[in-house]
């Protein structure tokens, strides 16, 4: 089987989210020596894309996304023991967190994961956190974008402050911070300074990508 | 007309004499601004249980302290199958407020759900089976003796069977990947309770409420048409059917983003489309909602995040709300579904809600614009 099968079985169970298909299609590609980092990209991850795509056609919906992670995941984990000494370069640093008060989590679990297999180092805070450890956070990490989620209107003005306090510190000028949460609009958005409110999650992670491939 | 007259009217689909305007019972701030914006329009909508349940073969133990976990109640349940747990977040001022709500009006927060692995769904399968159902109206009576002419008393039903499973029990996105890895499990455990809500949809449409309300928090982005089609309807025929039998009407409450589901919804046997959410919180909008679902009312649950604006913010966006519905029929505006709405804007929307005569016309919203200036 040429190399181009086996990175099509990939990215076909993936994209028909089918657990075993991809587990057993991520084992076949390393017994026969793909390169794993072209297994991951050429193969799960031209699969997400394609799970994406259908996801803005409204074929798939929300639950596939998830579990698309999820397949990914599965196929992640036969391929990642082979990746030693053949490492890729994050495409940068992305803090997430779900801020203060706010147990919601759904979304910005999502973004992680895309962001993720995108390439990206993702440093995930979870759930009800409060601001100061997001601003330590950006502080000692450094990311190049922060990303907050909230999904009750009580909790939504803690981003506000989240990005009030990036600037009392000085470190708003050197990370973007994007916005998402069912209540979050683009008013909402542009009135607390932030840099972009995600529709949903694969709107929040092209604008990721889009930010690091613009310097 | 008394504000329960109004409300009534209102749901049954006919004309009132003005938009009635009403707040939610668990929401609402006893105090002067509540008494002057009662005083001037606001009814209240209060939704009551109808029956208590227990489980008699099931043994629950709450702990909460170390072995909990910090700020959080771990929920035991033993059964003769085995044992599954719930962990919940309670804020301060949980069973000392409203419905259980918190001082910041949160209800308890599950950080973890009674269902994580497959094997849960048997010993849940078995709670549900061995579930009481017992009908209680005292709840309903009190209250409506209590409000009197002042409002409306719903007989309040919990989630629908599978929105049960995906919010309250499993939870996304676990239950994303259970429907997709355990499909067996998901659905025998979703057919159990559908069978035994059978009960509880009977003792709510014989109890004294004035209308029946039925799930579901319904978001269109967490419950795609598949689901919805598959699992949410049938359920929802059910109870109506119940509830049309004892002359009573059906509402849900679907509070999320609806344009996903909104060709399925107009299907649905709902009599009322409870804390309907327009843009900017919700995605559709309610001249289409009306539009297209022209056998429903619909009772509008005011935007959240408008409140966040300040209130000419709220008042602008009410005014145009109104604009848009002209001339106003099968609609009733909730002061909120979620938030604790200000004392200034609570009175800010009472003096506008306090002039909606029906028919709506431009010269009417147009005076009341005035006379708000």
């Amino acid at each position: 089987m040429s190399e181009c099968r086996f990175l099509e079985a990939l990215r076909d169970n993936l994209v028909n989210l089918d657990f075993e298909g991809v587990k057993k299609a991520a084992e076949d590609a390393m017994n026969v020596g793909i390169s794993p980092v072209k297994a991951i990209t050429d193969g799960l991850a031209a699969g997400l894309t394609i799970v994406g795509e259908k996801f803005e056609r409204k074929e798939y919906f929300l639950s596939e996304l998830v579990v698309a992670a999820e397949v990914m995941k599965e196929g992640m984990t036969v391929i990642q023991p082979h990746i030693k000494g053949e490492g890729t370069r994050a495409k940068g640093k992305v803090v997430l967190a779900t801020v203060q008060g706010d147990n919601h989590d759904i979304g910005k679990s999502l973004v992680a994961t895309l962001l993720r297999v995108s390439g990206f180092e993702v440093i995930d805070l979870g759930v009800d956190v409060p601001t100061e450890r997001i601003i330590k956070t950006v502080k000692t990490g450094r990311p190049r974008i922060l990303g907050l989620s909230a999904l009750l209107t009580v909790t939504m003005p803690e981003m506000g402050n989240i990005i009030r306090s990036l600037k009392a510190t000085g470190l708003r000028e050197n990370v973007k911070v994007i916005v998402g949460g069912s209540p979050v609009t683009k008013e909402f958005a542009e009135k607390i300074g932030a840099d972009y409110r995600a529709a949903d999650a694969i709107d929040g992670v092209k604008k990721c990508v889009e930010w690091v491939s613009t310097k | 007309m008394t504000y329960r007259e109004r409300i009534l009217i209102t749901i049954q689909g006919n004309r009132a004499d003005r938009v009635p305007f009403f707040h939610l019972w668990r929401r609402l701030q006893t105090g002067e601004a509540e008494r002057r914006a009662r005083n001037r329009c606001m009814g209240v909508w209060w939704q009551r249980p109808c029956f208590v349940e227990t489980m008699p073969n099931v043994d629950i133990v709450e702990r909460r302290g170390p072995s909990s976990g910090l700020g959080t109640t771990l929920i035991e349940y033993h059964t003769p199958v085995g044992t599954v747990t719930e962990r919940l977040k309670k804020e301060p001022g949980v069973g000392e407020w409203k419905a259980q709500r918190s001082w910041r009006d949160v209800t308890p927060w599950a950080v973890e759900r009674r269902i994580k692995r497959p094997e849960d769904y048997d010993v849940v399968k078995f709670m549900v089976e061995d579930t009481v159902y017992k009908a209680d109206y005292f709840p309903i009576e009190q209250a409506k003796d209590w409000l009197g002419e002042d409002g409306v008393i719903i007989a309040n039903l919990p989630h629908s069977p599978m929105q049960m499973l995906m919010i309250d029990w499993v939870g996304a996105p676990n239950f994303y990947i259970h429907y997709a890895k355990y499909r067996e499990k998901v659905e025998e455990l979703y057919r159990t309770i559908d069978r035994r809500y059978e009960e509880i949809y009977r003792i709510a449409a014989e109890s004294p409420a004035d209308a029946i309300i039925f799930g579901d928090n319904l978001d269109g982005v967490l419950v795609n048409p598949n689901l919805f089609q598959r699992y949410f309807m049938p359920s929802y025929e059910k109870c109506a059917q119940a509830a049309h039998e004892e002359n009573k009407l059906l509402a849900s409450h679907f509070d999320g983003r609806l344009d996903g589901l909104k060709d399925l919804i107009a299907k649905c046997p709902q009599d009322i489309i409870e804390a309907f959410h327009p843009p900017p919180m919700g995605d559709l909008s309610l001249w289409e909602a009306l539009d297209l679902w022209k056998q429903k009312v619909i009772l509008v649950g005011f935007p959240g995040s408008v409140y966040s604006l300040g209130t000419d913010a709220v008042k602008k966006y009410l005014l145009d709300l109104l604009r848009s519905i002209v001339p106003g029929d099968r609609v009733g505006i909730e002061a909120s579904t979620e938030n604790l709405v200000s004392d200034k804007d609570l009175l800010a929307l009472s003096a506008i809600m306090e002039k909606a005569e029906l028919p709506l016309s431009e010269r009417i919203i147009s005076e009341i614009e005035r006379s708000i200036k």
